[in-house]
């Protein structure tokens, strides 16, 4: 069977046109969107793993310790607020958390996460991160996709137009248990630019993440040999009726049913998680009910990372908005501390006996930090803070047990080393060998590009 | 001699338009500096003048003025049309394009001028239609963004949409009653509503509900405004402007202000305080106020019957048991008869409470206070310049204009400066969505672009002709429909020559029809309609959500099913959770103006062909309605089948290929002493006809 590409090399070369040989370049392009792409710069990073704590956890209850405010409890912050605020808050509010230093870099951690400050010095503290939305739906889709009032591509689907995938057997960019709230597809989508680039959600977060799957990855119906049967049915059909008509589309139509049929295997295979050790399997907490979603959300982070997948998001929610304590801090965030403590340690631990720490970039933040003033009838919460707040990144590229910036000496507003979210999106993107100004996509008659018109490569924290 | 340069220069218009250029450039430069004359002579902003016909040689050919143009452009780079469609492919095209549905197996083609007659008159050709303009408004049933509430009344301006693309509403009055309905006089009550329910338009905006700076909210929404608007309806990024000069296009930030003003006079929100309401117009008739007035008037009247008894009873009860005073729960404590009676009079109570006429409401604005805006410089509220008096954009203002009052928002002015024929924009960007409409790309690639940044018409010429003809008959859709369909260019073959391949690589010139991938919702339509399943109910509200409600915030479960079986135009549409289906092809992002639908081929297309409730569900009904035909012999069934798919009559080497199928998957379900003919069998058989080329594409 003669297939549209031959006819139109033929013709190609018969008539020796310049302009159908551009065209047919211009249409191999089209037929391959997700073909990996060459970087502009040397990539650091050849992937990346975001670890999205919805909510806004706090800052001065985490990674950055602030003793003036331990001293200052119950004080009144003693400059002005923001004008315009998610709640009024009142007086500073000391952590009911111990810091101590941790290992060979000495960064402080609280006693919430006691596992993860054991790889610190593997992490690069961003404490000057800076927003400009105090509400969980602009903060969430400012940090997503770089836009809070109008829908824009978010980083992955950013990443994947700029980078394509290195298994043709799976997306480029996937995201698993994904929150519907707050922006929900749009956290994730590709807005403009063509469908191939959004990301694959795997369910969503009112899913547990083992019952998590792709959409239509299964036939309730047909087995994989009926289904053979389908589609070598279809493609005969596909090539009868091709006619005299000749159009890239066409031949992309039977190609994309191909590919279904192989990510029906390739994608549960991944989800299949029993042949990981038991080892492993208790490295990402997997054995305890606490930690067993986020550690599985995790892992299956790993294995699609493993498998050539450049961008895979894993969110830590479910029904509710998991970090985001107004009030009852105390037990809030331990809660949540608990779930995730252990696999985000599994995974930086696990990624690193697999040598792919080197080139795999993870990413911890919430949509923003939390007021160091409290919030609450009880006195005992703290608002959302998008002034100053810290983010962290391990593995690719970045230096480890490093930390830049910092906020003020209560951790309110960010003071040194200010990293806004459109800087780190520029680094994000510079990590994996990409020029933030250089990767844009024209839509409606402008070159649009993650960062807007703003963003500025962090070069201190790159090795 | 067919000019070949795409841009329309200056000399191709007469001596009187270079006049008035000329002058419109002296007033512009001297009463705007940011502007030059560069920016007054895009072509887009020049106004409409009806070009000459062109000459043709092959004039056989020709069956409409828009062919002139066409085969103009061909014969010049010495090519000839694709010859005409096949009648099946034509008919198929026609139907998809008119009501979004697949011929009926008997449906009757006698030629293509009564079939487009035809189509247009059946109420489906407003659910078609509709559904395109719904893509240009962002049309959604939920805010999005952060605070995902319900709109659960913007049902009523889809179904205005509609009613109006049905009934042929002028262009320029459809546009007078979405941005001003409020502000018309109408004939009636009836008239009233529906011009209420157009301002709903304004509305339908995606907003930031919980943004806690509402100064900033209020600032954004009429960003949100004044962005659609300008795409919309006039195809230029008005948006722009509101923190710098527009870097392309003649539109200062001075003008940018002068029109927020206009907006920042008109209300559409009714409170700011998070969670954000907006505003919606009553729609009830006297009656309808009267009865929930009296209604209102019976609850309080058996309240207060109510009260009177407890107080009766409660004094009674201090009397006969002699209590200095009542116990906590008096009531309890009363004699059985009184205890009933109570009973009685509040299950009363509950019913009329229960029972509470609903008065209809819809989205939509109303004037507000009269304000001028001063520019924000930088877009920042806290940096305020000078005050900008309310006016429309002036680079875009030809010939005279009517001044806002001080006493109007200029809502009205504004709507009828947009919807005139003086406006260069208005009709031009409508008649170029209709013909992308039909030909899956506009003359103008950029649909919702026409400032500098956009692309040149490929056919300036055809573009101005068709402009001024669509004014000239009274801004009528159906006219340019059916001016469009019925011309030798929409009806050609997609066949390429040898030399088309060459020499019209992209078909930028038409020489062949485009190949178009059937869009999300007639896709859905189809499968239901072969199916048997199709609900072919009409309007009214399908979801049911309760207003204002958030459609699933903090928690990720979503309430929305769309298991209906009405037209695709009727599901919901949930911003940040796209029905699945639709997102999967290609349904625009609801926040946005879209004027051109992408047409992407991606796996999970094929998986959604493949596993998707919902193609098991409608192809499994098909084949249970082929096997329910009696007395149907395995042939006729094979004919059945292609006829109600592809409307055509199979091959006999595609009969015999086909009936293979069915023993092989027969075989293979059922085993090798199994059913030959399963109903299974030919459902896998109609499961890969829907999923061939020839049913996804229009030829």
């Amino acid at each position: 069977m003669i297939s549209r590409r031959d006819i139109l090399k033929k013709t190609a070369l018969g008539f020796g046109s310049i302009a159908l040989t551009s065209l047919l370049e211009e249409q191999a392009l089209a037929e391959k969107p997700l073909e990996p792409k060459t970087p502009h710069l040397v990539p650091r990073a050849k992937r990346v793993i975001f670890l999205f704590m919805k909510g806004g956890p706090s800052q001065v209850d985490t990674f950055e310790y602030k003793p003036q405010l331990q001293r200052d409890d119950g004080k009144e912050l003693p400059f002005a607020k923001p004008k315009v605020t998610f709640a009024p808050t009142g007086h500073l509010l000391a952590s009911p958390w111990k810091f101590t230093r941790h290992g060979q870099c000495g960064h402080y951690v609280s006693e919430l996460f006691p596992q993860v400050a054991k790889h610190v010095d593997d992490i690069c503290f961003l404490h000057g991160l800076h927003g400009t939305n105090p509400a969980h739906g602009g903060a969430s889709l400012k940090l997503h996709t770089g836009a809070d009032n109008f829908v824009r591509p978010s980083m992955g689907a950013w990443i994947s137009y700029g980078l394509g995938t290195e298994n043709a057997n799976l997306p480029a960019f996937v995201t698993i248990c994904p929150t519907l709230g707050h922006g929900g597809v749009n956290n994730w989508g590709g807005a403009f630019l063509p469908a191939d680039y959004a990301g694959t959600p795997i369910s969503n977060a009112s899913v547990p993440a083992k019952h998590a799957r792709m959409h239509h990855i299964t036939n309730p119906q047909w087995t994989l040999a009926e289904q053979r049967l389908q589609l070598d049915f279809l493609k005969q059909l596909n090539r009868e009726q091709v006619g005299n008509i000749i159009h890239s589309d066409l031949e992309s139509r039977i190609h994309s049913f191909e590919l279904a049929f192989r990510m029906q295997t390739s994608m549960p295979e991944i989800q299949e998680i029993g042949d990981e050790s038991e080892t492993t399997h208790k490295l990402y907490g997997l054995d305890n009910p606490v930690t067993e979603d986020f550690g599985r959300q995790c892992l299956l982070a790993r294995r699609f990372c493993e498998r050539g997948v450049r961008f895979v998001q894993v969110t830590h929610s479910d029904g509710k908005v998991q970090w985001d304590q107004h009030s009852d801090l105390r037990h809030g965030h331990a809660e949540k501390a608990s779930e995730v403590d252990q696999p985000i340690a599994g995974l930086l631990e696990d990624l690193k006996t697999r040598g792919l720490l080197n080139d795999t970039l993870v990413v911890w933040s919430g949509e923003f930090g939390r007021t160091p003033t409290v919030e609450g009838s009880n006195n005992d919460g703290r608002d959302h803070n998008p002034w100053g707040f810290t983010m962290w990144l391990a593995g690719g590229g970045v230096r480890g047990g490093t930390s830049h910036g910092a906020t003020d000496e209560y951790g309110f507003y960010a003071r040194q080393g200010k990293v806004h979210i459109h800087d780190f999106h520029a680094t994000l993107l510079y990590l994996l060998g990409i020029d933030h100004k250089k990767l844009t996509y024209r839509h409606a008659g402008r070159d649009f590009r993650l960062t807007d018109v703003f963003g500025n490569v962090v070069h201190d924290i790159i090795t | 001699m067919v000019p070949t340069k795409m841009r329309p220069t200056l000399c191709r218009y007469g001596p009187a338009m270079i006049y008035r250029l000329a002058i419109a450039c002296l007033i512009l430069l001297t009463a705007h500096p940011a502007l030059s004359g560069e920016d007054v002579e895009h072509w887009a902003f020049q106004p409409v003048e009806r070009p000459p016909l062109p000459e043709v040689n092959n004039k056989a050919w020709i069956k409409n003025p828009i062919d002139f143009f066409i085969l103009a452009r061909l014969e010049n780079a010495d090519l000839q049309p694709a010859p005409p469609a096949a009648t099946g492919d034509l008919q198929r095209r026609l139907h998809d394009d008119l009501i979004g549905l697949l011929p009926g197996p008997n449906d009757e083609f006698v030629s293509p001028q009564i079939t487009i007659h035809q189509l247009m008159a059946k109420p489906q050709y407003g659910e078609r239609w509709a559904r395109h303009w719904l893509d240009v408004v962002r049309y959604a049933d939920s805010n999005g963004l952060d605070e995902n509430a319900a709109y659960a009344n913007a049902w009523r301006y889809r179904d205005y949409v509609v009613q109006s693309f049905n009934s042929d509403k002028p262009y320029d009055r459809f546009l007078l009653e979405q941005i001003a309905g409020d502000l018309l006089t109408a004939r009636d009550d009836a008239q009233k509503h529906e011009n209420l329910i157009a301002t709903g338009f304004l509305s339908l905006g995606p907003k930031v509900l919980a943004e806690p700076d509402k100064t900033k909210m209020e600032m954004d929404i009429i960003d949100e405004q004044i962005d659609t608007l300008g795409r919309a309806l006039l195809g230029i990024t008005l948006g722009c402007a509101r923190c710098h000069d527009h870097k392309f296009d003649p539109v200062p930030t001075a003008d940018y202000y002068a029109l927020a003003g206009i907006f920042k006079s008109t209300t559409t929100m009714d409170s700011l305080k998070t969670i954000a309401k907006w505003h919606e117009n009553s729609l009830a008739t006297p009656e309808e106020n009267r009865l929930k007035q009296n209604h209102d008037a019976l609850i309080s009247a058996q309240q207060q019957v109510i009260a009177t008894f407890i107080k009766k009873s409660n004094q009674q009860l201090l009397v006969e048991q002699k209590l200095k005073e009542l116990p906590p729960q008096p009531e309890e404590k009363y004699p059985k008869a009184a205890r009933d009676e109570l009973a009685g009079l509040q299950e009363t109570l509950k019913r009329l409470q229960a029972d509470i006429p609903k008065l209809p409401f819809a989205m939509g604005v109303v004037d507000g206070k009269v304000t001028d805006l001063p520019i924000f410089v930088r877009g920042n509220y806290e940096t305020p310049g000078e005050l900008q008096r309310r006016h429309f954009p002036r680079a875009l203002t030809t010939g005279r204009v009517q001044p806002i009052g001080d006493n109007v928002s200029g809502r009205l002015e504004l709507a009828r400066w947009i919807a005139s024929e003086q406006n260069p924009l208005t009709a031009r960007v409508m008649v170029n969505r209709v013909w992308r409409w039909h030909f899956g790309r506009g003359l103008v690639a950029t649909t919702d672009n026409f400032g500098k940044l956009g692309a040149e018409p490929s056919h300036p010429e055809l573009l101005d002709w068709l402009t001024s003809w669509f004014i000239e008959n009274s801004w009528s859709i159906k006219k340019l429909n059916g001016l469009i369909l019925n011309s030798a260019t929409y009806q050609m073959s997609g066949q390429a020559s040898l030399a088309a391949m060459e020499r019209d690589p992209n078909n930028q010139l038409l020489s062949r029809a485009p190949l178009r991938r059937i869009e999300a919702e007639p896709l859905r339509d189809s499968l239901l309609q072969i199916s048997n399943l199709l609900d072919p109910k009409r309007g009214g509200y399908v979801w049911t959500f309760p207003n204002f409600e958030l459609v699933f915030n903090h928690t990720s479960e979503d309430a929305t099913t769309y298991v209906s079986n009405r037209r695709s135009i009727y599901l919901p549409v949930i911003r940040n959770h796209v029905y699945n289906l639709f997102e999967l092809f290609d349904f625009p992002d609801p926040s946005t103006v879209t004027g051109h639908r992408n047409s992407s081929t991606i796996a999970p297309q094929g998986l959604f062909l493949m596993n998707s409730p919902f193609v098991l569900r409608t192809t499994a009904a098909l084949a249970t309605r082929l096997m329910n035909e009696e007395s149907v012999d395995r042939d006729q069934r094979l004919e059945r089948l292609y006829a109600l798919v592809y409307q055509r009559t199979p091959s006999e080497r595609e009969s015999k290929n086909g009936l293979a199928f069915v023993d092989r998957f027969s075989q293979v379900h059922n085993g090798k002493d199994g059913d030959r003919d399963s109903s299974a069998a030919w459902q896998a058989l109609c499961q890969v006809l829907v999923s061939s080329n020839e049913f996804l594409y229009l030829r």
